[in-house]
């Protein structure tokens, strides 16, 4: 292992071997030159040589500033950055990786697999080539990449997909040539490598296939990578016995759905298993709390759980930004420590986009109050499955007010119950201005979307219409569908559609001075938060949804 | 993707080796660069050494004080029209090369050295050549141009004086009809002395007649000859005047120290109309012009004055040392001059 070692550290090395022996050669030569001249010229000539290097540094310099400028310091098909580390260097541990229990137990029989080589080829197994993660952002997948890499001990060599593509044609490819030539030598040097290729779509999306005759350049740096793949698995044919540049495991991230990943890199040989990556769970971001928590002073009464339920849907990246956040919103407000009211403003600031400030007149303003407060009143009071994190009128992001709902418990299902709560809380915004106006603005149309795609969606694909049609008839070309299903199916959205908004104007009808006094603190105060909220129906001696 | 940790090391890795690999090349280069390569102790060696393995010469080497003295006899020096021989010629830069390599890298404290050829069928006939080391330096490292490094170097064809003396006592001794043995002793008692000044340097019948050259001289010297030079060179010098000698000395006295030309330059017959002081000035003009050049390059400060002599008249101008510089163009007037008379 050791001379493989050496060859390696050579072969990788070699020009700068070349060089610092052409170095010594030129140091060797210089002295033998220099002791061959009389003292008075050997005396001009060290006289000379302060001058001499001060003119090779500043050519230099000029060459370097030539180079840089240019090419960025490097050429077109090498690498941008330091692609490799050992695996011991990365060190990021099992440990390190937060919840995500099952994937973890995954990953761990695949480092088994990769360590264990002799015993999966003794039973005639096949050695695996590659793993491909798919999952939403911020979920990890380099994290547990890494620690893959940790835990087997390899070199990791990592490069982001988007590194292959350039402006030139072949330049994508050649860096693909590039990165397992390093790999085989790493797994020469060291029994074996892992190549790690983040964003795997930029590369690895479904290839076109032009009609003239040319493809993209994206296919010929995925025709690469299949290539590349391919070989692994041909050396590991022909040699009958392992061979430690042979071992070498390809991880592929992407963010991209499953289908959009091209058949041929999803197909068994290649990216062998397929991981899926999901948000963590509740008891997981409870973890991950807990671990950024514990890099940052905060308040220990803090209920860590509190702060998992109100990040429902929140990758372990949106929890490290909350406390990193918080963190900024305690310092700003000069307290030693963060309190939960900082993590609330962190939550609100990621969710609802940061505060500034309209103005807007005070017809439109009562508008925006009336609409919201409709949105506040029937999800408070209709919806099986949300609470009312938050209301507000001031503007955010494109948004002239919000009502901020807020799961009360992480659901996998929608029940039919819940969509037709969701296209009611949508249709109340309208019912309301409509009920204090007797006119609405434009300000309905997002909420208007919403309602008809879930109306929609119940009627054509999920079979919760009250007509009893079953089945996905959005599956069924819209040429092979008859007007009169169409019509009846649309007439069925139809009747969701206004059942639910005549559900929502009795309720806003009947809760008028709910409604009039929410519009009323709306306007006033701008922001009501939960308790707030909670306190006013209180008053009103209305219990919400669920307590009900 | 490698931690900030280990950026640092490979950093501070990479810095230690540059800075071993300038280190040692400094080291090797200053220690080769020290010793020089004719220790004080080897110089006459070291010149006769080269000049017999690279040019096959024999030669013979003295030193008096701060001026190596390199005597070379040559088989034909001169042909038949007086002239020097392309070989002589060619063997006298072996020489002046050879005295310039060592003078040049030696430790030896060395100002001057100074080649004398000499013919062995015509003894009496000798070239003497003084180099100044700084000069040889200077043009070396350009600091002087080709032409003006030629005019600073003394070069003299002359009969040998002590030659000239030994064989006139020589035919006194003759005429007295004195033993021979005694001939020797009273030579060596009465009349085989140092040299005074440059024009007595040379080689007689196996003895060195050397003295230590100083700048002083070595610049009166320079600028006798430079004077006789421009006398050739410049149009209107040559078409008005005849040049009939021109002597440079250093005077150092205890209460002053000059320097001391003595020109004689007559007017020839077809010069123009001018009145004999005019044209006394215009000598007395290129006298002081050449001196202050001379003794401006080489920043010599140590006198008090120059004295231009018309040898004709005993008259004299005296210029101050400070008033100098006054002559530097060829159109200066001699206001800061005055008129002494010498004896």
């Amino acid at each position: 292992m050791i001379s493989r070692k050496l060859k390696l550290f050579i072969k990788v090395y070699w020009v700068r071997f070349a060089i610092l022996l052409a170095i010594l050669l030129l140091l060797v030569l210089a002295i033998w030159g220099m002791m061959s001249l009389e003292s008075f010229y050997r005396n001009i000539t060290l006289a000379q040589l302060p001058m001499q290097i001060l003119l090779v540094a500043f050519n230099a310099a000029i060459f370097v500033f030539l180079y840089m400028s240019v090419l960025g310091g490097r050429g077109f098909t090498k690498f941008s950055k330091k692609i490799t580390v050992r695996g011991e260097l990365v060190n990021i541990k099992w440990s390190d990786v937060i919840g995500m229990d099952s994937i973890k137990e995954e990953s761990k029989e695949v480092v088994e697999l990769i360590k264990d080589r002799v015993r999966v080829k003794n039973i005639g197994g096949k050695i695996m080539r590659g793993i491909l993660m798919f999952g939403p952002p911020g979920c990890g997948k380099t994290y547990l990449a890494k620690a893959i890499a940790t835990e087997t001990g390899l070199p990791f060599v990592s490069m982001s997909g988007s590194e292959f593509v350039e402006l030139f044609v072949g330049v994508g490819a050649s860096r693909m040539r590039q990165l397992f030539k390093r790999a085989r030598e790493l797994a020469y040097g060291y029994g074996g490598c892992i190549v790690f290729i983040d964003e795997l779509d930029a590369v690895g999306r479904n290839r076109v296939f032009s009609a003239y005759g040319g493809t993209e350049e994206t296919n010929s740096t995925q025709n690469q990578l299949l290539a590349e793949m391919d070989g692994l698995q041909e050396m590991e044919d022909k040699s009958g016995e392992a061979r430690p540049e042979q071992n070498i495991v390809v991880i592929g991230a992407t963010n991209a759905p499953e289908e959009r990943i091209d058949p041929a890199l999803r197909r068994p040989g290649r990216f062998d298993r397929i991981l899926y990556i999901d948000l963590p769970s509740l008891q997981d971001r409870e973890k991950i709390f807990e671990y950024y928590l514990g890099k940052v002073k905060y308040d220990k009464s803090i209920d860590i759980g509190r702060l998992a339920r109100k990040s429902v849907h929140k990758s372990p990246a949106d929890i490290a930004n909350v406390v990193k956040e918080a963190a900024l919103i305690a310092t700003r407000n000069r307290r030693e420590e963060i309190k939960f009211v900082d993590f609330s403003e962190a939550i609100e600031r990621i969710e609802l986009g940061l505060k500034h400030k309209r103005i807007l007149t005070p017809r439109e303003k009562e508008m925006v109050a009336y609409h919201e407060s409709g949105h506040l009143i029937t999800t408070y009071l209709l919806h099986p499955t949300e609470d009312v994190f938050k209301a507000s009128i001031v503007s955010r992001r494109h948004t002239l007010g919000v009502v901020w709902p807020q799961p009360r418990e992480e659901l996998y299902t929608q029940s039919k119950e819940k969509l037709l709560a969701d296209v009611k809380v949508y249709l109340s915004g309208y019912a309301a201005e409509k009920l204090k106006f007797n006119t609405t603005a434009d300000g309905v149309w997002g909420d208007f979307k919403q309602a008809t795609t879930i109306a929609h969606a119940m009627v054509w694909m999920l079979g919760m219409s009250e007509a009893g049609f079953l089945g996905d008839y959005t599956a069924i070309p819209q040429s092979q569908l008859s007007d009169s299903i169409k019509e009846k199916l649309n007439n069925e959205t139809d009747k969701i559609f206004k059942s639910c908004l005549k559900e929502v104007e009795e309720l806003l009808k009947k809760e008028r001075p709910l409604l009039d006094r929410f519009a009323k603190e709306l306007i006033e105060r701008e922001e009501l938060d939960y308790d707030e909220i909670d306190a006013i129906f209180k008053e009103y001696g209305k219990m919400h949804t669920n307590a009900a | 993707m490698l931690s900030s940790k280990n950026t640092a090391r490979c950093i501070r890795m990479r810095r230690k080796f540059f800075l071993l690999l300038v280190t040692d090349y400094w080291l090797l280069v200053t220690f080769i660069g020290c010793g020089p390569s004719y220790p004080e102790t080897r110089v006459k060696e070291s010149i006769i050494k080269i000049c017999k393995k690279e040019y096959g010469l024999d030669v013979k080497v003295a030193t008096v004080g701060k001026t190596i003295t390199i005597y070379l006899p040559l088989t034909q020096l001169i042909d038949f029209t007086f002239a020097i021989t392309k070989e002589a010629s060619e063997k006298i830069n072996d020489v002046i090369l050879t005295a310039a390599r060592v003078t040049l890298s030696t430790d030896a404290k060395v100002d001057f050295y100074c080649i004398i050829a000499h013919d062995v069928r015509i003894p009496e006939i000798q070239i003497v050549i003084v180099k100044y080391v700084d000069d040889v330096k200077r043009f070396l490292l350009n600091d002087i141009s080709r032409g003006e490094y030629s005019k600073r170097m003394l070069v003299d064809i002359r009969l040998s004086p002590q030659a000239q003396k030994e064989r006139a006592i020589k035919d006194v001794f003759s005429k007295m009809k004195l033993d021979e043995k005694w001939e020797d002793q009273v030579m060596n008692e009465f009349f085989r002395a140092e040299p005074t000044g440059l024009g007595e340097m040379g080689y007689w019948e196996g003895r060195f007649y050397i003295k230590d050259v100083t700048l002083a001289e070595f610049l009166a010297e320079q600028t006798a000859n430079r004077i006789k030079m421009e006398f050739k060179e410049d149009r209107f010098l040559s078409d008005n005047f005849l040049m009939k000698s021109a002597k440079g000395t250093y005077v150092s006295k205890e209460d002053e120290r000059y320097f001391r030309f003595d020109v004689s330059a007559a007017p020839n017959g077809e010069a123009v109309e001018m009145s004999a002081q005019e044209l006394q000035n215009k000598v007395n003009q290129a006298a002081l012009r050449i001196a202050y050049q001379v003794l401006h390059g080489y920043r010599f400060e140590d006198f008090n004055y120059v004295l231009v002599v018309d040898i004709t008249d005993d008259r004299a101008t005296k210029v101050l040392k400070e008033d100098l510089k006054n002559f530097r163009s060829k159109n200066a007037k001699l206001d800061g001059a005055m008129e002494v008379e010498v004896y």
